[in-house]
C-alpha cells in the first residue's frame, strides 16, 4: 500500500462487503462519481497477514444499479416518484479476476478500494508483461492496444486460431486478414518467423478479398487513429498476388474467372502431369459420404496406376498419354511420341476417357484387374460416375500446356478465389494447395519459414461427421502443423459442425456475434456465461478473444481496414501520368 | 447509587432464556385519559374537514425510535440476593422527506445500548467487548420498570431529536403521544387508541370520516400537557370503522390557529405516506417512511446475537471493562 497513487490508477469503488468475494470473481460497489462499463480493467491490493501486498486485476463483466432500501418492487415509485421511502442508489460492476500477483491465490478484501487498471496495471492485468511477443489483435473498450502472445500462434508454445460467429456481418474474414496485416506489418513482434512468412489466404465468397491491395477510400480518421495506437500505418497489404481459376470455354486465351477484378489476377490450373504426380485424384472424392463404400479403395489403385503408367508427350508439355511400364517401370523421364489412335490426355475429361477404357470399357467386357482390382462393378461404376460428374464440374483446373500452379513464393500474401468453383471445385483446390504446402513443410521438416493459410467454411472443409481426405489433412495440419510451422486460421459460422479435432488444437480463439443457441454449444466453453449472453448483441468489428495466456476472454474491437474489400471502396489511383 | 461490594462483576450473571421471556413488552405510556376534553375548540360545527396542502412545509420529518431487550441479567447481591437487570438498545433517528426533491434521507441516526439494574444498584461499566454501553438503575425490583426506563430514554432521545429538527419550512412528525410541552411545529403521531377522548355525535364522526379527511380540533386539556389533538383516516380500507384512523397532537402552546393549520396539512400529506397492507402488517398507521427508519435504526443496533454473545464473553471472562474499585 506504500505506492502513490498514481501507479495504481484512479480509485473507483470499493469491493461489496455485503457478500462473499471469492478468486474467481467480486462485486465493486462504485463511487458517486465513478462509472465502470463492460470488459474496463480494475486493479486491487489486499494485505494478506503474514504474506504481504496481493494485487488482484480483473475485467468488468457486468454492470449493475438497485435502490438499497427498496424491499418491494413497488417501492420504486415510492423512492422516485414521492421521494417518501428514504433509498440510496448503489451502482456496482461485477468483476471476474483475470491475475492475482504475486500468484497468491486469495480473494480480495471486502471493503478495500478498486482502480481502474491503466499503463503499467492495465499491461499487468492483461499480461502484457508475461507474454513472450505480445502482438496488438486490437483495442479494447478504452481504445488501448489488446495483445495475444505470438508464441501461441507461431507454434511455440501452441498455434492456430479459430474464429466462429454467423455471418453476414462479414466479421470473421475481416478479423483474420486484421490479424494477417498486424503479424505482417509487425516483423519485429514475429521476429525470426518474419523472415519468409507466407500467407495462403482462400477466397470463398464474394470478391472481397480480390483488393487486399487497395486502400480503402472510406477509411476515415477515426479508423486511423486505431490503426496508430495499434503501431500499423493504415496501408492495404503491400506483397499480394491474386489468383482465380480460368474461365471456361475462354478459348486459347486463358482468363481469371473473376467479375469484378482481371488486372493483377493470373488464372490457375494444373496440367495431367501435375495432376498425377501429386496424387490430385484424392481430392475429387472429398464428400464425407464417398468413404462410406469402397470407392476409396479403388480411387487409391487408380492414383497408384496412373503415377506408374503416365508418360510426357514429346513436345506437349503437361499433356500424357497412359502406357503399361516395363517391369520396374518407366525409367527416367521419357517422352513419348504417341501413336495413331493412342489417347493423349490434356484435360481432365482426357483422363476420365482413357480411365473408362480400363475400368468400364464401352465394349461391355470386364475391367482390367490391374486397375480396378476385385471391386465390385457397382463399386467402379460409382467411382466413374462420380469421375464423370467432377470431370463435368471442374475439369477447367486441369489443362495440359505450361505449368499454372500457383506460385506461394510469388508474394507474402497468395489469395486464390475459388468462389465461382463449384463445392467439389472447391474441396479440390483447396485440398490440392494445402497438401502442397503442407508436404513441402514436412519435408523440410522445420518450423521456420512460417506458412499461415487462411480458410473460411471450415465446416465444409473438415465437417464434424464422416471422413475424407481432406478433412483428414486438416486435422493432420492441426494437429502437427503446429510443430511444422503450417498455421491454420480457420473460420465457421458453427463451430459445432467442423471437426472437433481441428477446433481443439487452436490455441487462439475468436467470436463474433453467434446465434443464441450456438453461443450455448460446448465448443464456446470457453466464454464466461456473461459473455455468451453478450456474444448475440456484438457488433460487426467487436470480437472475444481468448488465448491461453489470459484465463478470461477479452472482448476487443478492430479497426475498419485499410484494404478495400469491395470494388467500390478501392480508392482512385492517382493517375501516374497526370501532369505529364 | 448504592455503592457495590467489592468485585460484584464475579456475581453478574447472564439469563439463558430469551430476554423477551417473562415480562411485557408492551409498555404503558402512560397516556391517561385527560381530564377534560373541549371540542369546540375550532368550530362547534363537527363535520369531516378535507385536508389541505396550500403553503405546507417544503420537508416533513419523521422522527421514530426502536428498541429491545438484548439480555437479561442476575446480580447475585450479598444483601439484596439477586438483583434483576437488563441489557438494551435504542436507537433513534429521523427522515426528511424533501416534498421538492422528491427524496427522503435518514439524519440523526443514533443508538445507545443501556445495562439498567434494579433496587438502584448500579454497575460502573461502559464498555462490553466492543460495544460501549451506559449502566443506569431503577428503584425497586419490578421487572417491567427495567423496560420502561429503557422506554423512557428513547422516549427522551426522540423527543430531543425532533425538538432539534424542527425549525422553519419543516413540519416534524413524532411517534407516539406527548409527554411534555412543545411550543415547537412536531405533531405527535399515535397509531393505536387506547383512550377515548370523544363521545356522542363527535365520537360518530370519526366513523365517517374519509381518506384525507379530519375531525375538528378538540383539546385534550391535562394539566401536564395541555394539547390540541384531531383524528385523521390515512386510507379507506376494509375494517371495523376506525381502521386507517390516527390521532395527532400539537401542543396546545401553539394557539387554535398554527394547529388548525397543522391539522389541515397532516390530513392532506399523511394519506399519500401511508403503507399497503400487503407489505406492512400495520398499515396503514405505520408510514413508509417511519417503516424505512424502523428497518435502519434496527440494522445500526447491530446484531442482537453478537451483542447478547459479546455480554456473555465478557462476563464469563470478568472482562467488563471499566470494573470499578472494590467497595
Amino acid at each position: 500500500m506504500s505506492e502513490p497513487m498514481e501507479r495504481r490508477g484512479i480509485p473507483v469503488g470499493r469491493v461489496i462487503a455485503s457478500q462473499h468475494a471469492n478468486t474467481q470473481e467480486f462485486r465493486v460497489v462504485l463511487n458517486d462519481d465513478s462509472y465502470l462499463q463492460l470488459d474496463d480493467l480494475v486493479m486491487l491490493e489486499t494485505e494478506v497477514p503474514g504474506a504481504g501486498t496481493v494485487r488482484t486485476y480483473g475485467v468488468v463483466t457486468e454492470s449493475e444499479g438497485i435502490y438499497e432500501g427498496a424491499q418491494y418492487e413497488s417501492d420504486t415509485f415510492r423512492i422516485t416518484e414521492e421521494g417518501i421511502l428514504p433509498a440510496a442508489k448503489i451502482r456496482s460492476a461485477r468483476v471476474s479476476v483475470t491475475r492475482v500477483d504475486p500468484e497468491l491465490w486469495v480473494a480480495p478484501d471486502p471493503g478495500v478500494e478498486v482502480y481502474r487498471a491503466a499503463g503499467e496495471q492495465r499491461d499487468k492485468a492483461l499480461y502484457k508483461d508475461e507474454m513472450g511477443r505480445p502482438l496488438p489483435v486490437g483495442v479494447g473498450r478504452d481504445q488501448e492496444p489488446v495483445y495475444a502472445d505470438l508464441d501461441f500462434f507461431d507454434g511455440r508454445k501452441g498455434g492456430h486460431m479459430s474464429i466462429s460467429g454467423i455471418s453476414g456481418v462479414a466479421t470473421k474474414t475481416s478479423y483474420a486478414l486484421f490479424f494477417l496485416r498486424m503479424l505482417t506489418a509487425h516483423p519485429e513482434i514475429l521476429g525470426e518467423g518474419a523472415a519468409n512468412l507466407r500467407v495462403l489466404v482462400f477466397n470463398v465468397k464474394g470478391e472481397d478479398l480480390l483488393w487486399l491491395d487497395k486502400p480503402n477510400r472510406y477509411l476515415d480518421q477515426e479508423a486511423v487513429d486505431v490503426w496508430h495506437r495499434l503501431g500499423v500505418e493504415p496501408a492495404p497489404f503491400k506483397s499480394v498476388r491474386f489468383w482465380a481459376p480460368p474461365r471456361r470455354r475462354s478459348g486459347d486465351v486463358i482468363l481469371p474467372d473473376t467479375g469484378g477484378r482481371l488486372e493483377g489476377v493470373d488464372a490457375f490450373a494444373w496440367t495431367p502431369r501435375e495432376f498425377i504426380d501429386e496424387g490430385l485424384l484424392a481430392f475429387l472424392f472429398t464428400d464425407a459420404s464417398d468413404h462410406r463404400n469402397q470407392i476409396g479403395f479403388v480411387e487409391e489403385r487408380v492414383r497408384a496406376q496412373l503415377r506408374r503408367w503416365a508418360v510426357d508427350v514429346a513436345g506437349e508439355p503437361g499433356a500424357v498419354v497412359l502406357r503399361a511400364p516395363p517391369p520396374g517401370g518407366h525409367k527416367g523421364a521419357p517422352q513419348a511420341v504417341p501413336e495413331r489412335g493412342e489417347p493423349v490426355i490434356r484435360s481432365l475429361s482426357d483422363l476420365v476417357e482413357a480411365l473408362d477404357e480400363y475400368l468400364d470399357p464401352p465394349d461391355g467386357s470386364e475391367p482390367d484387374l490391374a486397375w480396378s482390382g476385385r471391386t465390385q462393378t457397382g463399386t467402379i461404376a460409382a467411382f466413374m460416375r462420380r469421375l464423370h460428374a467432377a470431370s463435368h464440374r471442374l475439369g477447367h483446373l486441369i489443362q495440359a500446356g505450361e505449368s499454372r500452379r500457383v506460385d506461394r513464393t510469388a508474394a507474402q500474401v497468395t489469395v486464390v478465389s475459388i468462389q465461382s468453383l463449384h463445392d467439389l471445385g472447391q474441396r479440390f483446390v483447396v485440398g490440392a494447395l494445402l497438401e502442397e504446402t503442407f508436404r513441402e513443410k514436412e519435408q523440410t521438416g522445420r518450423r521456420l519459414p512460417l506458412s499461415v493459410i487462411v480458410l473460411d467454411e471450415l465446416n465444409k472443409y473438415a465437417p464434424r461427421e464422416g471422413r475424407s481426405p481432406l478433412k483428414e489433412m486438416l486435422i493432420d495440419i492441426a494437429q502437427r502443423g503446429r510443430s511444422l510451422g503450417v498455421l491454420l486460421v480457420g473460420a465457421q459460422q458453427t463451430a459445432s459442425r467442423v471437426a472437433p479435432e481441428v477446433l481443439e488444437n487452436a490455441a487462439l480463439r475468436v467470436a463474433g456475434r453467434l446465434d443464441a443457441a450456438e453461443a450455448e454449444r460446448s465448443e464456446y466453453g470457453w466464454m464466461l456465461p456473461s459473455t455468451k449472453a453478450r456474444a448475440r448483441l456484438l457488433k460487426p468489428g467487436t470480437m472475444v478473444l481468448s488465448q491461453p495466456a489470459i484465463p478470461v476472454p477479452l472482448v476487443l474491437t478492430f479497426p475498419f481496414p485499410a484494404w478495400a474489400t469491395r470494388q467500390e471502396e478501392a480508392a482512385v489511383q492517382d493517375d501516374p501520368f497526370q501532369g505529364l | 447509587m448504592t455503592d457495590t461490594q467489592s468485585d460484584p462483576f464475579h456475581r453478574l450473571y447472564v439469563e439463558s432464556w430469551a430476554p423477551e421471556y417473562g415480562a411485557s413488552m408492551e409498555v404503558d405510556d402512560g397516556s391517561a385519559a385527560a381530564a377534560s376534553v373541549d371540542p369546540a375548540v375550532e368550530t362547534s360545527d363537527w363535520r369531516p374537514i378535507e385536508g389541505a396542502r396550500t403553503d405546507a412545509p417544503r420537508e416533513m420529518v419523521f422522527v421514530d425510535g426502536v428498541r429491545r431487550i438484548e439480555a437479561r441479567l442476575t446480580l447475585d447481591d450479598p444483601l439484596e440476593g439477586p438483583v434483576p437487570g437488563i441489557m438494551g438498545a435504542y436507537g433513534v433517528g429521523a427522515v426528511i422527506w424533501k416534498r421538492a426533491a422528491r427524496r427522503s434521507d435518514f439524519t440523526g441516526l443514533t443508538v445507545e445500548r443501556l445495562v439498567v439494574m434494579a433496587k438502584g444498584l448500579a454497575v460502573d461499566v461502559h464498555r462490553i467487548g466492543a460495544l460501549p454501553v451506559t449502566a443506569e438503575s431503577v428503584p425497586g425490583d419490578d421487572a417491567s420498570a427495567l423496560v420502561s426506563h429503557l422506554q423512557q430514554r428513547m422516549r427522551a432521545a426522540e423527543g430531543a431529536l425532533a425538538s432539534a429538527l424542527a425549525g422553519p419550512g419543516r413540519l416534524v412528525i413524532a411517534d407516539g403521544p406527548f409527554h411534555e410541552v412543545r411550543a415547537q411545529p412536531v405533531v405527535g403521531y399515535v397509531k393505536t387508541h387506547r383512550t377515548r377522548y370523544l363521545d356522542g355525535e363527535s365520537g360518530a364522526l370519526i366513523g365517517r370520516l374519509r381518506a384525507g379527511s379530519r375531525t375538528p380540533l378538540f383539546l385534550i386539556d391535562s394539566e401536564r400537557y395541555p394539547r390540541y389533538a384531531w383524528y385523521l383516516r390515512l386510507a379507506d380500507l376494509p375494517g371495523h370503522s376506525w381502521t386507517g384512523v390516527v390521532r395527532c397532537e400539537v401542543s396546545a402552546a401553539l394557539g387554535v390557529e398554527a394547529a388548525v393549520q397543522m391539522a389541515d396539512w397532516t390530513a392532506g400529506l399523511l394519506p399519500g405516506l401511508s403503507s399497503a397492507p400487503h407489505i406492512d402488517r400495520r398499515a396503514p398507521q405505520n408510514l413508509v417512511p417511519i417503516a424505512a427508519l424502523e428497518r435502519e435504526l434496527r440494522k445500526c443496533m447491530g446484531d442482537q446475537g453478537l451483542a447478547a454473545r459479546a455480554l456473555r464473553s465478557a462476563v464469563r471472562n470478568r472482562r467488563l471493562a471499566g470494573i470499578g474499585g472494590g467497595g
